[in-house]
């Protein structure tokens, strides 16, 4: 940007001496710093409602945050890597919104032992975001070839379905869904992982596929279908979908994987009845589920009317609208809202399914829909990298890892506002939850690996002129004479 | 209404347009982005220089605007035109693709050489490398003069 500056110059060029080439982000370090603001002001606001004055209490997680943040800013200017300089800040305020509403949240929703210290929420996010970032960085930093993700294509989904198998079989109940998998002290849910793996794969398939996809036809009627061979994929996918919900009972990951695939397809294609399709292929199968399963029956019947059963089943999707509506315009403010019952919230699941509703209730309507603006910075980036991208397999991966991100967050706002029906996905970096802190990190640092324009090219080599190489080679001479004697 | 009250409701009102201060740094960033991407459309990816050319069509010091495709030969379609007696009708194909400029042969008699090494099928070059197509030799230089 500022190419011209000296001071710049000099420094380039004393790191350019130590071996150091660097790609300096202003924009990023501007965007960070508005980061840093918003949340420092966001951070004073909550202590000064809690102490009755303005003070900022003890802010050394929010001080550990953002110095997190700028240690990655620095390295991703040290390695001089040419990448996206909106997707890093735009995920670090979510996280740093996250932050917030996990310190206000009551800190007894989630303790975990990690060697002999007893963590609360606030902490332990705090220690999943860093692990997420470094995630991000890591990746962002160190993937500078796509060809192991595109080679193996097919093991990567043999790895999807085996991990998938996995949790059928192994994966323990945790509030009414087969979604979560234990591994000695470890425990995480693999449909966040699955996720990503399967946008691996869709990319693959459908990059090596799509002048077939988009050209071939069978005439089944007056319907003109794809290529049979070809729309099997489309039928398996179905088919995991609707495994997914009739075992996992999850809902919110077949409807994920579902969407995201269609968007993939459409992508690829350019074929709208695809879409059409899907979602008939869509509509028949939730039709069945709701016939067959009783679960499915409960998510519908919830949706079109909470107040059937305002105690049991409609409790969280009342309490939920509620919120939002004491929230209003401006908000309650941070600290301010969420009247709990006894010690326990009123919303159980205030710090995962229902972030959102949270949100809404302290920050207003104003502060929900600035979040989920940050999802559209979020999407405008991630579209762009893959328009920008050098061929139809990365293009393709960009697009299916920001539709991942964006329709996961607008899956789960809308089943907080009940304009859909409440499935359990995380807000993708604002919910409590590890595994989804993770792979969101490995999204957006796979991203970034993407949008990357390779390192910048080096200055035109100078031959060096005759005093010079006389010199080396007096030295060179000078330095067996020396070895030789030695 | 006392001092506290209102600091606070400053607090937590400036807490969320903070939010869309962020916004409007992006924004501002996208619209630069776009400006130069206006601004850039019509300039080229990069330039040939001609450094020698015995029989001076094109003449020595030329400068030629590339395109991400340039094709080379004595030929009058190609987008580069080499009317030099060593020089095939369709010789050589010059691609700029995703981060690299590519030079390709395309079945010359005399070939196609890159810093006074023949060109089998394909070889990326950089910026100052020389490229030798019949008595023709040129430098790939960046589009601007630094």
């Amino acid at each position: 940007m500022s190419a011209l500056d000296p001071n710049e110059r000099r420094l380039t060029r004393a790191l350019y001496r130590a071996g150091i080439r660097p790609h300096f982000r202003w924009r990023e370090l501007r965007l960070l710093l508005v980061v840093a603001i918003c949340l420092t002001v966001g951070w004073v606001s909550l202590e000064s409602f809690r102490q009755g004055q303005i003070a900022i209490g003890d802010a050394a997680l929010l001080a550990v945050y953002l110095v997190a943040l700028g240690v990655i800013h620095v390295a991703f200017v040290v390695t001089g890597r040419r990448m996206d300089q909106i997707l890093f800040p735009t995920a670090g305020l979510l996280a740093g919104i996250s932050l917030l509403v996990m310190n206000r949240l009551p800190q007894n929703l989630v303790v975990q032992q990690v060697g002999g210290m007893e963590l609360p929420l606030g902490p332990l996010q705090l220690v999943w975001i860093l692990l997420g970032f470094s995630l991000l960085a890591a990746i962002a930093i160190f993937v500078r070839s796509d060809g192991w993700l595109r080679r193996y294509k097919y093991t990567w989904a043999a790895a999807g379905i085996a991990l998938l198998l996995l949790v059928f079989v192994f994966g323990s109940v945790v509030g009414g869904a087969r979604l979560t998998l234990h591994i000695g002290p470890f425990s995480g849910q693999p449909s966040e992982l699955l996720k990503v793996i399967l946008v691996v794969f869709l990319a693959g398939y459908l990059a090596e596929n799509r002048a077939l996809l988009s050209s071939g036809t069978t005439r089944v009627g007056t319907f003109t279908l794809p290529p049979l061979p070809y729309l099997l994929p489309m039928l398996a996918m179905w088919g995991i979908a609707l495994a997914i919900v009739i075992v996992q009972r999850d809902l919110g990951a077949a409807l994920l994987y579902f969407l995201v695939f269609l968007g993939l397809l459409y992508v690829a294609t350019r074929r709208a009845m695809y879409v059409l399709y899907g979602i008939i292929l869509f509509l028949v199968g939730g039709a069945l589920l709701y016939v067959l399963f009783t679960h499915v029956q409960d998510r519908i019947n919830i949706w079109i009317d909470p107040f059937a059963d305002p105690q049991g089943a409609g409790y969280q999707v009342i309490r939920a609208l509620y919120a939002f509506g004491r929230g209003g315009i401006l908000g309650t403010g941070l600290g301010a809202g969420l009247p709990s019952v006894g010690d326990v919230p009123s919303i159980p699941a205030i710090h995962t399914d229902f972030v959102f509703a949270a949100i809404a209730e302290e920050m207003g309507m104003l502060g929900a829909l600035a979040v989920l603006g940050l999802y559209l910075v979020i999407a405008e980036r991630g579209f762009r990298i893959a328009a920008a991208a050098a061929d139809d397999f990365r293009a393709l991966l960009a697009t299916g890892l920001t539709l991942v991100i964006v329709v996961q967050a607008a899956i789960i706002a809308g089943g907080n506002l009940r304009v859909l029906p409440l499935t359990g996905v995380t807000l993708p970096f604002i919910s409590y939850g590890g595994s989804s802190l993770l792979v969101n990190g490995a999204v957006i640092g796979l991203l970034l690996a993407l949008s990357d324009r390779g390192v910048e090219a080096p200055p035109p080599g100078v031959r060096p002129n005759a005093v010079v190489r006389a010199a080396q080679r007096a030295r060179a001479v000078g330095g067996r004479i020396e070895e030789a004697l030695s | 209404m006392d001092v506290f009250t209102l600091s606070l409701w400053a607090l937590r009102i400036g807490f969320v347009l903070l939010i869309y201060a962020f916004f409007v740094v992006v924004a501002r960033a996208l619209w630069r982005d776009l400006r130069a991407g206006v601004a850039g459309a019509g300039r080229p990816l990069a330039r040939l220089l001609v450094v020698g050319s015995p029989e001076g069509r094109p003449q020595a010091g030329t400068s030629i605007a590339l395109d991400a495709v340039n094709s080379l030969g004595r030929d009058v379609n190609n987008s580069i035109v080499l009317d030099d007696s060593f020089v095939s009708a369709d010789h050589a194909l010059l691609t700029f693709r995703g981060r690299a400029w590519y030079v390709e042969d395309r079945g010359s008699t005399n070939g196609t050489w890159l810093n006074g090494q023949r060109v089998e099928g394909m070889a990326p070059l950089g910026y100052g490398d020389e490229v030798q197509i019949g008595q023709v030799r040129m430098r790939l230089e960046r589009a601007r003069p630094e």
